[in-house]
C-alpha cells in the first residue's frame, strides 16, 4: 500500500513552518526575480549559502564537487553573480529577458536540526530575442527558519530537460 | 557533391595583401548548401573527436552520440577494446541503443530482436533458417563499424572515410598540445560525470572563431575580468600569441587570463591551494624538467583540433565538442577532464572554479553564446545585398604581422585566418578563395615547447 506523508508543516529549529509559509516564500522570490530586483533575491540567503544547477545527466547522490556541473556558486561566487548581473556589461542579460515563473507542488520534509527540505517544481517562462524558451524542473532547496523569515542555505534548481534546447541558457537565476 | 548546381557567390575568402585585409563571406555562416557541403566533405572525410576514453572505462561500458548528423555507439567491448557503430540495425536502420549510457554485453533490437554482441558481431537472428543463404547471410549482418577509430592519448578520433592519413599526421603540432595535458599530473586525467550539453542559435564556425579570438575577452567578458581583478588577479593581454598549427587547427597561449589550478596559483584559489600547488608544481619539474613543465605548466592553452574538438587548458580542462545541426543551429557537449588522482579539497575548487567561467551557466560563456547568436542575427542585414561587397565580416586584425613573419598576438585574429583557410580547402570550393598581391610564404610559425 501506498502510503502519503502529510507535509503541511515541519518543526525546525523550535519553530513550526507550515506549507503556506514556504509557497509564500517561493512566490515572493519568483516575484523579486522576474522583477529583477536582485538585492531583494540575495538578501534571501543565510551568509554562506549555495546557489547550484547540477547538468541534465545529474542523477540524486552526485556531489557536484566531484562532479561537472551548470551552476556551483559558493557564497562568493553567488555575490559576483549577482553583481555581474546587475551590470550593464553582463551582456548575455542586458537588455534583460523577461521571465515568468510558476511554482508548484510545494513539499515540506526534516533535514537537520536546523534547516528543512523543500522540494517544489517550477516552470520559467523566458522571453528574449524574438523567442519564449521554458524551462521545466524542479526544486531542492534548503530552508533555514530566522527571526526575519525563511532562508535559503542551499538553492537547487534541477532541470528536468535531457539538454538545454537551442537558444537556452542560464545566464538569469533558474 | 561537385556537381551540385552552385548558388553561393563566389568568393568566399578574400585575402589582399595590399591592402592587408582579410574578408569572409558571410552566406559561410547562413548558406545551406555550405551546410551540406561541410556535411559531405569535411564531417565525412576528415577525423572527428568522438569521445574520451575514460568515459566508457570499463568493459561492456557504452554511450550514444551523434556525429555529423548520424546516430553512434561509442562502446568498450567485453575484452576491452574501444568501438564506434553506427547506432542503427542492420535489418531495417532502427535505432539499436536507445538508452544514452550504460553497460552490456549485447545489443537488442527490440524491433524484430535482432542481436549482436558488443564487438559488432551478430549473436542472433530469430528463426535464421528462413534466410536462403544462411551462414553467409548472417555473416553479411554485423553491426556497422565506423571505418577509422584511433586513440591519442586517451582522447578517442574516428573518421567515416576510410582513406584519411593517420591519426597523428591530421593532428600534427595539435598532437602534443594534448601530450601536455596528459602530462600535468602523474597519474593521467579523467573525464567526470557531469556534462553540459547545450545548443546555440550560432552557426559552429563562430564558436570556433570565439575559441581562437583574444580581442574579445577584454570587452565581451568585462563582469569577469572585473571578478578577477577584484580577487586580486592582474589581467592582462600583453605578451601572449595565437599559433596556426597547420590542418585548420589552432592555439592560443595565454598567461594574463586567470591562474591555473594545482599549477598556477592564484588569490581566488584560497591559501590552501598555494601550498598544494607550490608542491606539484615541484613535481612537475622533477618528472618532466624544467623546460617542459614550463610549457605543460605554466600557461593556458585554448587548443582547437579541426573540426569539432576545443580544449580549454586554463583554470580547469574543458573538453568541448561541436556538432552543427543546422546553418544556425550547432549542438555543444562539455565534459570536465580532471586529475585521476586529486586532493578532495582542490578538486571541489577545482569543479567549481571551472564552471565560474565554462558553460551556459557560467560568468563567461553565456556571453560568448550572446555573441554568435548576435552575430547570427545581425548578418541577415547584408543578406543578398544590393551592395554585396558589404557582405563580409572582416578579419584582417595583425595581418601586418603575417607579412613581417612575427608572430601573431592573441588579440589579433591570425588563428583565425589559419582556420579559415583550412576551411575552404576542406569544402572543396576550388574558386572560393580569392588571393590579391603577394601571399608570403611563411605564415605558419610553429614553436619548440620540449
Amino acid at each position: 500500500m501506498t502510503t502519503i506523508t502529510s507535509s503541511r508543516s515541519v518543526r525546525c529549529a523550535g519553530r513550526t513552518v507550515t506549507r503556506q509559509d514556504v509557497e509564500d516564500f517561493l512566490y515572493a522570490e519568483a516575484d523579486i526575480l522576474d522583477h529583477w530586483d536582485y538585492d531583494s533575491w540575495l538578501g534571501l540567503f543565510e551568509e554562506g549559502a549555495r546557489y547550484e544547477i547540477p547538468t541534465t545527466d545529474y542523477r540524486p547522490g552526485w556531489s557536484l564537487h566531484e562532479t561537472g556541473s551548470f551552476v556551483d556558486d559558493d557564497w562568493d561566487l553567488l555575490r559576483a553573480r549577482v553583481k555581474r548581473l546587475k551590470s550593464r556589461k553582463a551582456h548575455a542579460e542586458n537588455p534583460h529577458s523577461r521571465t515568468h515563473r510558476l511554482v508548484s507542488n510545494v513539499r515540506l520534509s526534516e533535514h537537520s536540526e536546523d534547516c528543512f527540505q523543500v522540494a517544489a517544481s517550477f516552470v520559467v517562462h523566458r522571453a528574449r530575442d524574438g523567442r519564449f524558451d521554458a524551462y521545466v524542473g524542479w526544486y531542492d532547496h534548503l530552508l533555514v527558519p530566522s527571526e526575519d523569515g525563511l532562508r535559503f542555505r542551499l538553492r537547487r534548481s534541477i532541470l528536468g530537460h535531457e539538454s538545454l534546447a537551442a537558444g537556452a541558457r542560464l545566464s538569469f537565476i533558474l | 557533391m561537385g556537381s551540385n548546381p552552385r548558388t553561393v557567390p563566389a568568393p568566399m575568402i578574400v585575402e589582399d595583401w595590399d591592402q592587408l585585409t582579410f574578408r569572409v563571406n558571410r552566406e559561410a555562416y547562413r548558406s545551406a548548401e555550405i551546410f551540406t557541403r561541410e556535411r559531405g566533405w569535411v564531417w565525412m572525410h576528415t577525423w572527428l573527436y568522438l569521445g574520451h576514453e575514460t568515459e566508457i572505462p570499463n568493459p561492456n561500458d557504452f554511450k550514444v552520440r551523434t556525429l555529423g548528423g548520424r546516430p553512434l555507439i561509442f562502446c568498450r567491448d567485453s575484452a576491452g577494446e574501444v568501438h564506434a557503430f553506427l547506432n542503427s540495425c542492420p535489418h531495417r536502420g532502427t535505432v539499436l541503443c536507445r538508452e544514452n549510457e550504460g553497460s552490456t554485453r549485447l545489443f537488442q533490437c527490440f524491433y524484430h530482436a535482432w542481436t549482436f554482441r558488443n564487438n559488432g558481431e551478430l549473436a542472433a537472428i530469430p528463426d535464421v533458417g528462413a534466410y536462403e543463404s544462411g551462414d553467409d547471410f548472417a555473416a553479411s549482418m554485423g553491426l556497422r563499424s565506423v571505418p577509422r577509430l584511433e586513440i591519442h592519448e586517451g582522447f578517442v578520433f574516428v573518421s567515416f572515410d576510410p582513406d584519411v592519413p593517420p591519426l597523428l599526421e591530421h593532428l600534427g603540432d595539435a598532437a602534443d598540445y594534448m601530450t601536455m595535458i596528459e602530462q600535468q599530473h602523474e597519474g593521467g586525467m579523467t573525464t567526470l560525470a557531469g556534462t553540459q550539453l547545450y545548443s546555440v542559435r550560432g552557426n559552429w564556425k563562430l564558436a570556433v572563431e570565439n575559441a581562437m579570438d583574444g580581442y574579445h575577452f577584454a570587452p565581451t567578458h568585462n563582469t569577469f575580468v572585473g571578478y578577477l581583478r577584484e580577487s586580486g588577479f592582474a589581467v592582462t593581454d600583453d605578451n601572449q600569441y595565437a599559433y596556426n598549427l597547420g590542418n585548420g587547427h589552432g592555439l592560443l597561449v595565454l598567461t594574463g587570463h586567470g591562474g591555473r589550478i594545482s599549477m598556477v596559483w592564484e588569490p581566488r584559489f584560497g591559501e590552501d591551494e598555494r601550498v598544494r600547488t607550490e608542491q606539484h608544481r615541484a613535481e612537475m619539474t622533477r618528472r618532466l624538467g624544467e623546460t617542459r613543465a614550463h610549457y605543460v605548466a605554466d600557461e593556458s592553452h585554448i587548443l582547437f583540433v579541426f573540426p569539432n574538438l576545443l580544449l580549454f587548458d586554463i583554470e580547469g580542462l574543458s573538453i568541448r565538442q561541436l556538432e552543427p545541426v543546422a546553418p544556425d543551429q550547432t549542438d555543444v557537449r562539455a565534459w570536465q577532464l580532471v586529475p585521476r588522482n586529486e586532493d578532495p579539497d582542490t578538486r571541489a575548487l577545482r569543479m567549481k572554479t571551472v564552471v565560474s567561467f565554462v558553460g551556459p551557466g557560467g560568468l563567461a560563456t553565456p556571453d560568448d553564446i550572446e555573441a554568435y547568436e548576435a552575430v547570427q542575427r545581425g548578418i541577415q542585414a547584408t543578406a543578398n545585398s544590393a551592395a554585396p561587397e558589404l557582405d563580409y565580416s572582416d578579419m584582417s586584425r595583425g595581418m601586418a604581422d603575417e607579412v613581417k613573419g612575427a608572430q601573431g598576438r592573441s588579440i589579433d585574429e591570425g588563428a583565425m585566418r589559419g582556420f579559415w583557410r583550412h576551411w575552404i580547402e576542406a569544402i572543396g570550393l576550388d574558386d572560393g578563395l580569392e588571393i590579391n598581391g603577394e601571399r608570403p610564404a611563411s605564415f605558419l610559425v610553429g614553436r619548440d615547447v620540449r
